[in-house]
């Protein structure tokens, strides 16, 4: 069998502040050239996992492989062909966004500074590049952060939420530009709190919450999982309509905030609608409640685990 | 090593604090010479403040036992305070120590950075006080601590290894500074902390019944030039002094390093 060598190898990782467990036994396989995406809501462990990835904290115990290299033995060259940024990128402020790239550039060496330009060019930050830092925006920020990643030429690029912060069409920009890049053949590692970020971009993603690792698989295989889709209708009389919905075979509905909502297959959904109007029930509005990935995301990170349907298959066997 | 280095004397050379500092070293001890040359009555409770309009290597000495008391901890550390605990202000530990680049090689080339810059600083304040003394108010003979009258061929060397004595505690500052920059991780504490322990060490130097403990503060060393000035020169005092300065030097660059190599970056 001939697997693609792996990017990151990580088995068992825990890291305790306390008596407070921030990363639980993590095991994690990302394979070369993959786009691989950490899930979870804030405090679930992503961004301490990426700290010890780049060697900016220790974990208590397990071990980590970087493109073939650990910490231990390798120290600080375990980063050769990685680059990336954790949680927003920081530069000096009182610099411009071009000398800080300079400054970048001198301590990777190599022929870091021959790419500036170009990273400059990539993230479109050209005209803007003399600008003191100081008076970026932040979206110019995260654009000059993957320009500073960029100059390191990586094989595998680690971004800690980058989307974060940014307006909707920054969003759109940066994750087109992840997507070129991933194209590209690189292997990226995405942390993210936003499902449909994830579901946009990446293979593969691992579930994190409050520290331990809750799924890990193929977004094919997390789509196959998850639930039916959700809408929200309004009507000119709820009650009557819940009435029917309760009597309408293969059709969740519950009455919440001044409306129905009903979870059912595209099918079933259609049917109720034509049996309200054939009853004389006026439909005032209908609209997607929740994508089917957005509600798994949430029934995985916020409700207890019991609370999970049975059929779910929680983490895969890393490979 | 000498990546990191050049990354930190580039990042250095972009601050326009650093350019000032070295400006305010060159240009101020012309202003403070022509000023207390202009004043009709000397410092006379100053050492070496009667004799400042008598020889131009009065001054030199004068105004070095003036700056050892704040100005010589501030210079230092204007960098060697400020220098790693900026990287905590602005949240750039993770922009640098992302890039296959060791603590070991960032603290080593932060310190050297600190110490060139201390020496620096040192060196244009000397060149310039010395050089506009002996301008403005001559080269007459000094008279030396003891009575005895220096010749003006032996009191320039003299002058100039009593500013070169204060590089030792001058040092010995820089590693305070930076042991005060990595832990406080706030640039004001880096930069303010070592002025007010200046003043403190020799404000208790000054009480009575200290003598023992007086030896091992760090503003004594600043003194030992005094041993050069005397008729019978004595070089225990000069001994001691570079003794207690790389004492304080080489504990607070361990406690500093330690500190660095063993923290979770976890801020910005």
């Amino acid at each position: 069998m001939n697997e693609k060598p792996l990017a990151v190898d990580a088995v068992g990782i825990t890291k305790k502040y306390g008596s407070l467990v921030a990363v639980n036994e993590l095991s994690m396989a990302v394979a070369e050239g993959e786009v691989y995406g950490v899930l979870g809501p804030n405090g679930a462990g992503k961004t301490t996992f990426l700290r010890m990835l780049f060697g900016l904290i220790r974990p208590d115990s397990g071990t980590l492989e970087i493109l073939g290299r650990t910490w231990q033995q390798d120290g600080p060259r375990a980063l050769d062909g990685v680059a990336g940024f954790i949680e927003s990128p920081k530069f000096y402020p009182y610099l411009t966004g071009r000398r800080n790239l300079e400054l970048l550039a001198g301590l990777d060496g190599g022929g870091a500074a021959s790419r500036i330009d170009g990273a400059i060019d990539r993230v479109d930050l050209t005209g803007r590049d003399r600008d003191k830092v100081g008076g970026y925006s932040f979206g110019m920020r995260q654009r000059l952060g993957m320009a500073a990643a960029l100059l390191r030429d990586p094989r595998l690029l680690v971004l800690d939420e980058p989307a974060n912060g940014l307006d909707p069409a920054g969003i759109r920009d940066m994750r087109a530009l992840v997507k070129r890049l991933a194209a590209s053949g690189l292997t990226v590692l995405l942390s993210s709190h936003n499902m449909d970020e994830v579901e946009e971009i990446c293979d593969n993603v691992t579930i994190m919450r409050t520290g331990d690792v809750v799924y890990h698989g193929t977004i094919d295989r997390l789509r196959e999982q998850a639930p039916q889709q959700a809408h929200r209708i309004t009507t000119a009389d709820n009650a009557a309509a819940l009435a029917l919905g309760d009597a309408h075979p293969n059709l969740q509905i519950v009455a919440r905030d001044g409306a129905l909502h009903a979870r059912a297959e595209q099918a079933v959904i259609d049917g109720y609608v034509a049996r309200l109007v054939a009853a004389g029930i006026a439909v005032r509005g209908l609209a997607l409640d929740e994508a089917p990935l957005e509600a798994l995301f949430f029934m995985l990170t916020e409700t207890s685990p019991q609370s999970v349907p049975s059929a779910f298959e929680p983490a895969g066997a890393v490979a | 090593m000498g990546t990191a280095l050049l990354w930190e004397l580039r990042k250095l050379g972009s601050q326009s604090r650093t350019r000032y500092t070295l400006l305010v070293c060159l240009l101020a001890p012309i202003a403070i010479v022509a000023v207390i040359n202009s004043q009709q009555r000397p410092p006379k409770d100053t050492l070496y403040g009667r004799y400042v309009h008598e020889s131009g290597y009065a001054m030199p000495l004068l105004v070095l036992g003036f700056a050892a008391q704040w100005v010589f901890p501030l210079l230092t550390s204007i960098v060697a305070g400020d220098i790693f605990a900026s990287e905590d202000q602005h949240g750039t530990w993770k922009t640098i120590l992302t890039r296959s680049v060791s603590r070991s090689s960032i603290f080593w080339a932060k310190t050297l950075a600190s110490a060139s810059f201390a020496g620096l600083t040192l060196t244009v304040f000397a060149a310039s006080t010395i050089a506009s003394s002996l301008l403005i108010v001559g080269t007459q003979p000094l008279q030396g601590l003891g009575g005895q009258l220096i010749p003006s061929a032996t009191a320039l060397p003299l002058v100039v290894a009593s500013w070169a004595l204060a590089l030792a505690p001058l040092l010995g500052f820089t590693g305070l500074a930076i042991l005060l920059s990595v832990k406080s991780r706030n640039p004001s504490v880096g930069i303010v902390a070592p002025l007010v322990i200046g003043f403190v060490m020799q404000l208790a130097g000054s009480l009575g019944g200290v003598d023992l403990l007086r030896r091992f503060f760090l503003t004594t060393p600043f003194e030992s030039w005094h041993g050069l000035l005397v008729e019978h020169r004595f070089y225990g005092v000069i001994e001691q002094g570079l003794l207690v300065s790389a004492g304080w030097l080489l504990v607070c660059l361990a406690v500093a390093y330690t500190s660095l190599r063993r923290r979770d970056i976890t801020g910005g």
